[in-house]
């Protein structure tokens, strides 16, 4: 931490020294201050821009649907029967929470686990092997999960549980738990790592064991980076596709069991859009899916905001 | 400083000359030009990218951009103007299973799609009947010893709903019979590839895929007692093909009325058309 700050200030105080030297140069200095500030000024508008645009496009033709069927009907209803104009979205939605759910029942203590032995535990060697580990399966594309999910954890689910397909929400949790494992784990590490060292030095000087400093000192001292790390996790298991779409079973239907073929919002819509007429009720309403996930991973990231701005409070 | 200047006007007036030569040479031989833009199925791709490929070096004025999506957005490109050619595999132009017709659309056939009943390898069954199939499919047959094979679940596998595979399959090998969803063993996949690899991975799966397709890893099985092959597509005696169809809005004119003449001549149906294993027009009666 000491040393970038360092190194700002010493390169602020050679400027200095330049700028009294020529004043020419410092003239020059100011022009290309300007020009960067308006093009770093340029640069978030334009983001701001492309995001405002797709939240208004997205949001308008969601928003078509209610004028040919009820919100009632969108949100409550099961019955997802197009070709019969029956629209019901309530199956996707209580799909996507569930599964989210289950991704995280399995992912976080393996997680949290990871990152205590990691910040905590480990030898030194150990810890140099783990992370960079952890970073390469952050960046592996989410269609090589897909796929290992199909022809490897399929073939396996089909033999233990006994069913045909083997295909559902625990398929589709099991590969999603993978994928968001390496993030939590690393965030989480870090969230341990900065916990002050005095705190463990005062749990040990009062009599406290390894364990009982990990989890009645460090953990409830890093739990608000924990949180953000599987919030963060949640984001991308709430959005992701492919790897869902080759291990769900893509059937528009409520997940009764582990093992029923079934569909999220996403899955669906990627299965859909593109057999679908684009000024049709079925159009909308797929449009109005995604507008729901935009809504819910904004929540999501709203709530990491106000975890954040709370702890720095502290 | 001079002989530079001279040998850079030299060189220019070759280059215009020679160029003006050569570009005059190919639009004698050639008065086409322009952009055709076509749109649609991605089973009828592979055809039109070879078609755009040769008609492009025959007219090298011309320009054609094909793209492959689901079969209902070739008639919806044409319809809003997008599009100059849809491919899709049912005609457009009447309704269909979930499909209304599109107005004023003409459908030009430029080929013959065969589809197959395939299973995984483990299935013992080797024929199926018309009435079979609906029975599968529709969730009354649930057990391979109900149509004579060993004791265990079917395992549907299908396409999503809109898929043109589905359309046809539905038509043509159920009779107009429905596709049920099960709350077990049932499976909606998005795109061929993906119900090849499903049906092959999965034991005791049926599902349906255009014939070129099929290969070693998944069997395909007899419908009525006839095998699916092209040969049978064309002595008539294989009930489930369907004709690839190109839409245009209205009677095409011009470069597009040219370029589907191109994929409908013999040269190109005799050709190209069967060594990409689809089926000629003329072929069927």
């Amino acid at each position: 931490m000491g040393s970038p700050v360092h190194n700002l200030t010493s390169r602020a105080k050679g400027n200095a020294v330049a700028v009294s030297a020529s004043p020419k140069r410092h003239s020059r200095h100011l022009l290309s201050n300007t020009l960067f500030r308006y093009y770093f000024l340029f640069s978030i508008l334009a983001l701001c821009l492309v995001l405002g645009l797709v939240i208004l496009f997205i949001g308008k033709t969601a928003l078509l649907l209610f004028g040919q069927i009820s919100p009632l009907d969108f949100f409550f209803s099961f019955n997802w029967t197009p070709e019969e104009e029956a629209f019901g979205a309530a199956a996707f939605i209580v799909n996507t929470l569930s599964l989210t759910a289950l991704t995280l029942l399995i992912a976080v203590p393996v997680s949290v686990g990871m990152a205590v032995l990691c910040a905590e535990i480990a030898p030194k060697w150990m810890k140099n092997f783990i992370r960079p580990v952890l970073d390469l399966l952050v960046g592996i594309p989410s269609i090589v999960y897909g796929y290992l999910g199909l022809t490897v954890l399929l073939p396996f689910l089909r033999r233990a549980s006994g069913e045909g397909l083997g295909d559902g929400l625990l398929a589709a949790a099991l590969v999603l738990a993978l994928m968001v494992l390496p993030t939590i784990c690393r965030i989480s590490d870090d969230a341990i790592v900065s916990v002050p060292r005095k705190y463990r030095d005062a749990a040990y000087a009062l009599g406290s064991t390894r364990l009982q400093v990990i989890f009645r000192v460090v953990l409830p001292a890093a739990k608000r980076g924990i949180i953000s790390a599987v919030i963060l996790g949640m984001t991308r298991a709430v959005g992701e596709t492919m790897a869902v779409v080759m291990v769900i079973g893509n059937t528009p239907q409520l997940a009764k069991t582990l093992f029923t073929p079934s569909s999220v919002l996403t899955s669906n819509i990627v299965m859909q859009i593109s057999n679908v007429e684009f000024d049709s009720t079925w159009n909308y309403a797929l449009h109005m899916m995604a507008f729901l996930l935009l809504l819910i991973s904004f929540m999501l990231i709203l709530v990491i905001r106000i975890l954040g701005r709370k702890r720095r409070e502290v | 400083m001079k002989i530079f200047r001279k040998f850079t006007v030299t060189a220019l007036t070759a280059v215009i000359a020679v160029s003006t030569a050569f570009a005059g040479i190919a639009s004698a031989a050639d008065t086409l030009k322009g952009k055709i833009t076509i749109n649609g199925s991605t089973a009828l791709l592979p055809l039109t990218l070879q078609a755009a490929k040769e008609f492009q070096k025959l007219h090298p004025k011309v320009k054609i951009a094909a793209s492959g999506k689901g079969s209902v957005t070739g008639p919806q490109a044409v319809k809003k103007g997008i599009a100059d050619i849809g491919a899709v595999d049912w005609d457009a132009s009447t309704d269909v299973p979930g499909f209304k017709a599109f107005e004023g659309q003409v459908a030009n056939k430029v080929a013959v799609i065969p589809f197959a009943t395939i299973v995984n390898k483990n299935v013992g069954v080797d024929n199926l009947t018309t009435e079979q199939l609906k029975g599968i499919f529709s969730g009354k047959i649930k057990n391979w010893k109900e149509v004579g094979g060993a004791d265990a679940d079917i395992v549907v596998i299908t396409r999503a709903f809109g898929s043109g595979t589905r359309v046809n399959y539905q038509a043509k090998a159920l009779d107009g019979g429905d596709i049920v969803k099960k709350e077990k063993n049932y499976k909606e996949t998005g795109s061929s590839g993906d119900m090849k690899t499903a049906v092959a991975t999965t034991p005791n799966a049926i599902g349906y895929i255009d014939l070129v397709y099929v290969s070693g890893d998944v069997k395909a099985v007899k419908f009525n007692g006839v095998e699916a092959t092209t040969n049978n597509v064309i002595n008539g005696s294989y009930k489930i093909w369907a004709y690839g169809y190109y839409m245009t809005k209205g009677q095409p004119e011009g470069i597009t009325k040219e370029f589907i003449k191109y994929v409908q001549s013999s040269k190109f149906q005799q050709g190209s058309l069967k060594k990409l294993k689809f089926i000629p027009i003329s072929a069927m009666k």
